[in-house]
């Protein structure tokens, strides 16, 4: 810098004959320079390999200070879409008064019936004492699709961070159905990956059938229904749900991921509910189950065989029931079986 | 498209001295923007301007100034730490060592050199991310690069304006 004619190039030696020497030096420090600084940066990604958490923090920081910036780009690209939905809305309004009507009064029929299975279940599940887990929303705020900046990856920026409760891993659900998780926290904001994303892998089960699967993300607006084929009788079908099936815990059972539209392709195409690139505002959830936290605890002991008394067993209906259960049920359907009948009757009418 | 290359290296003084790590910086931030549209269609807008600044610019873009705008990058993108750092530097090493070698530039034998460059760019970030654990899909990393190449004209036209408009001034 401080001579007056500057060298072209550091790495354009023997240009002026009087530099050179000087020249040469320069770009040999200037090489190892690069080199340490390539090392450097090839000594972060060992570190990340070792340590795939290292820099999260940073990553939610970026997404912080992403998030203003998306929240007024949005605005026109909000205000156009609303625009839009307002005059197509108005043009169809007859139209969609008579298909809303006749559709909710075929719902009110099934409501009605779903009310009574409703209770059913609930009694059902009273009889076994089945702990069911709650799902718990956490923070709900508006994510804006990125675009895929990186070929394959597809995530999202949400208007909700640390300090809303949210947390790595939590479960993010958009109006339509699931839209993905978070992966890295910011103050404000946070960085989640979406359903499509490349390496996203849900698991889900096919509402008609109850296959479990995953549904794979391939980077691209579609999903593929991984699964093992259960059955020669029956395949999958275009228009077939995919429900979360809440296997491995994190996702609740039963939440919307997508619907078949390919089923002749191997695997199976799959349309996200949640449209991945206007997905507006969401929820993020706790994870569904608690990672367990482990304590010692002594190994269960083999319980005797006990004796099944000859008329306690003739009114049972399965003859093969586990004699450890039986006392249990015994001691607790005396109780229950009289206020069975009492329990339908207010639901009917 | 032939005054693409200066002989003469103007450093320009003061705030100009930041102008194509500006521009790089601020496609980065384009590259994130939420546009509504199916496909990733995206080109890599920065590593085409890192290329771009390395060959008419070179003493703009240092190493370690591209190091550093590719661990910018890592955390903007939510990638690991060292894809981009160590993709960014490389390519301005890359373009040096091209530099001292050939003399003279027409735009379809510098679109052919960054055609190969953003290609072997691309391939090999997507073998650190793999390196990483996290292995994206090849099909959507070629389609990108494919989309990038197509976009370097337009590219090279924005930065050799921007040169003439704002480094170039008064040298």
């Amino acid at each position: 810098m401080a001579l007056k004619p500057p060298p072209p190039s550091r790495f354009r030696p023997g240009r002026r004959s009087s530099f050179a020497r000087r020249d040469s030096n320069l770009a040999l420090l200037g090489a190892l320079f690069a080199g340490v600084v390539l090392a450097f940066a090839l000594l972060l990604l060992v570190v990340q390999r070792i340590n795939p958490e290292a820099g999260s923090r940073m990553r939610g920081a970026t997404a912080d200070a992403l998030s203003p910036i998306i929240a007024v780009l949005r605005a026109p690209v909000d205000a156009g879409r609303r625009v839009g939905d307002t005059i197509r809305d108005h043009m169809q309004v007859v139209d969609r008064n008579r298909e809303l009507e006749a559709s909710l009064k075929a719902a009110t029929a099934r409501a009605g019936k779903a009310d009574v299975l409703a209770a059913e279940v609930q009694r059902l599940e009273a009889l076994i004492s089945l702990k069911r887990p709650e799902r718990r929303v956490v923070a709900s705020g508006v994510a804006a699709a990125n675009f895929s900046a990186v070929a394959g990856q597809r995530d999202a920026i949400l208007s909700a961070g640390l300090s809303d409760g949210v947390r790595p891993r939590m479960p993010v659900i958009a109006a339509g159905g699931l839209a993905g998780r978070v992966t890295d926290v910011g103050a404000g904001a946070s960085r989640m990956m979406l359903l499509t994303d490349g390496s996203s892998r849900i698991p889900v089960k096919v509402l008609r059938t109850g296959w479990t699967g995953l549904a794979v993300g391939t980077g691209g607006t579609l999903l593929e229904f991984q699964y093992d084929i259960a059955s020669g009788s029956d395949s999958i079908r275009v228009g077939d749900r995919l429900v979360t099936s809440g296997d491995g815990g994190l996702f609740p059972p039963g939440v919307p991921v997508a619907v078949i539209i390919d089923a002749e392709a191997s695997p199976p195409r799959a349309r996200p509910l949640a449209n991945p690139t206007g997905l507006g505002p969401v929820m993020v959830e706790a994870p569904w189950l608690a990672p367990p936290a482990f304590v010692p605890a002594a190994p269960a002991v083999a319980e005797a065989d006990r004796p099944v008394a000859p008329a306690a067993a003739a009114p049972g209906t399965a003859p093969g029931t586990p004699s450890g259960a039986a006392p249990a049920q015994g001691a607790a359907s005396p109780a229950t079986t009289p206020a069975r009948p009492q329990a339908p009757a207010p639901t009917r009418p | 498209m032939s005054n693409l290359h200066f002989d003469d290296d103007i450093t320009g003084d003061g705030l100009r001295r930041f102008v194509p790590a500006g521009t790089i910086l601020l496609s980065l931030v384009v590259m994130m923007l939420p546009i509504p549209l199916a496909w990733a269609v995206m080109p890599h807008l920065a590593l085409l301007f890192i290329i771009i600044w390395a060959s008419i610019q070179p003493r703009l873009i240092p190493a370690w100034a591209a190091f550093l705008l590719g661990l910018f990058a890592d955390f903007l993108f939510g990638l690991p730490m060292g894809v981009w750092a160590v993709v960014f530097p490389m390519a301005v090493i890359v373009v040096r060592l091209a530099e001292t070698r050939v003399e003279g530039h027409s735009l379809v034998i510098d679109w052919a050199f960054a055609a190969v460059l953003l290609l072997l760019a691309q391939l090999l970030a997507w073998q650190l991310l793999d390196f990483v654990g996290r292995t994206p899909a090849i099909v959507p990393t070629l389609a990108q690069a494919a989309i990038t190449i197509l976009a370097y004209p337009l590219a090279a036209s924005i930065a050799a304006r921007i040169q003439r408009r704002l480094i170039d001034v008064g040298a």
